[in-house]
């Protein structure tokens, strides 16, 4: 048994290097977004092995699932342009450089995991100890959603203000995402799988509190089921002029700001979730962040500003 | 635990080492393509052996998303990408 893993890993953890390099080496970027992909799936296959099934979960969702379609959709997106010519933006010596400092940031993180105290054990622990209190029974949704609830935040604005940032800075005039109603093939699968990916995405939601899942794995989910609909024409890209789709998109930030605020009412510091009140505020919080991650991802995924047959009254020169 | 669990999820990750010659040698965007697919298959195979060997049960769960969205690529890949004609960037690496 034991030996048999041994090998895995081995093969596991030298595949990786192998689709690494060969995503760098190769001058082909599609033959380079494939590798991602399949880097994407095997390093959801590394964490398992690590024992760390939420990072498996997210990887498998947004590694393997959803960066390939974004990748894939800004190739597509590039060729179309007429003056596209893959070109190396770097030159020899550029390579060196960026080789070396690679290699030198690789170096330092080697040493630094190498000069470990062998006595520190990490802090799990003592999230072990204080789990019951957390309103979570999944150690990594205690931490996220209460213990270091700061840190989620955050998370949450960045990817608000990322969305802010692509719409700011990338019109894309005259992109329109598919104008080809999809083939009845494609049409009916894509009928059957979205209620499918739908559902999925509420299983890792409800199950986040008590087993791997949680809201970044089921927003990444829901996402998906939001590309397959935009890229086949069911929904027009999003536009954000309703309040609805700008609502939805700090939803998520919205509601933890005020639940961190509220709480300070009961005499409790900012976003100190109290006992009494953990799981339900966990699991509403959860569930918000889900709809505000799946909406930013699939707008990121559009890339901006989509419609150049119809441009909103206020884009008119 | 199971050994023949283990031993079956080593072997169908060295059929996915194989497989990527085919990733890598092509020729055209959908052999490349079909070969992640396969592997997107795999991958669902080896988390649900993954999760009888190593006894971690969550780990089919992993497997669910794995094939829930196995297809999202593919279907982005021919929407945008698919035009029946060879990578163009071929001839660059071909001269490397």
């Amino acid at each position: 048994m034991t030996a048999i893993l041994w090998a895995f890993d081995v093969v596991l953890a030298v595949t990786l290097v192998a689709l690494a390099a060969g995503v760098l080496a190769t001058a082909s970027l599609f033959r380079s977004i494939v590798l991602f992909i399949v880097f994407g799936l095997t390093m959801s296959i590394a964490w398992a092995r690590l024992d760390a099934v939420d990072l498996g979960l997210v990887e498998a969702a947004v590694g393997a699932g959803l960066t390939g379609a974004l990748l894939l959709n800004t190739l597509g997106h590039m060729r179309s342009q007429a003056e596209f010519t893959p070109e190396p933006s770097h030159g020899p010596g550029g390579r060196l450089a960026l080789a070396l400092a690679a290699g030198t940031a690789g170096l330092a993180i080697g040493a630094a995991v190498w000069a470990w105290p062998d006595a520190f054990a990490g802090l799990g622990d003592r999230v072990d100890t204080h789990l019951a209190e957390s309103g979570a029974q999944n150690p990594v949704t205690a931490v996220l959603l209460n213990f270091r609830a700061y840190d989620t935040l955050l998370e949450i604005g960045v990817l608000v203000v990322a969305v802010v940032a692509v719409w700011a800075l990338s019109p894309m005039r005259g992109r329109v995402l598919d104008a080809d109603p999809p083939g009845l093939v494609l049409a009916g699968f894509v009928h059957l799988l979205v209620p499918v990916v739908v559902l999925v995405a509420g299983y890792l939601l409800w199950m986040g509190t008590d087993a791997p899942g949680g809201a970044f794995q089921a927003g990444a989910v829901l996402a998906a089921a939001g590309v397959l609909l935009l890229i086949t024409g069911r929904v027009a890209p999003p536009q954000l002029q309703a309040i609805v789709e700008r609502g939805a998109v700090v939803l998520g930030l919205v509601a933890f700001l005020a639940v961190g605020v509220a709480v300070m009412a009961g005499g409790h510091a900012f976003l100190e979730l109290p006992d009494a009140w953990a799981t339900t505020l966990i699991l509403l919080l959860e569930s918000l962040l889900t709809i505000s991650i799946a909406i930013v991802l699939v707008i990121l995924f559009a890339g901006g500003r989509t419609d150049a047959a119809h441009p909103p009254e206020d884009a008119a020169p | 635990m199971n050994d023949w669990t283990a031993a079956l999820a080593l072997f169908l990750l060295l059929n996915l080492v194989a497989g990527l010659a085919r990733v890598w040698r092509g020729p055209t965007p959908a052999d490349r393509i079909l070969a992640a697919q396969l592997f997107g298959t795999t991958g669902v195979a080896i988390m649900a052996l993954l999760a009888d060997a190593l006894d971690i049960t969550s780990l089919r769960d992993v497997a669910l998303v794995l094939a829930a969205l196995a297809a999202v690529a593919m279907v982005v890949f021919v929407r945008r990408v698919w035009t029946g004609q060879p990578d163009p960037e071929e001839a660059a690496d071909a001269g490397r």
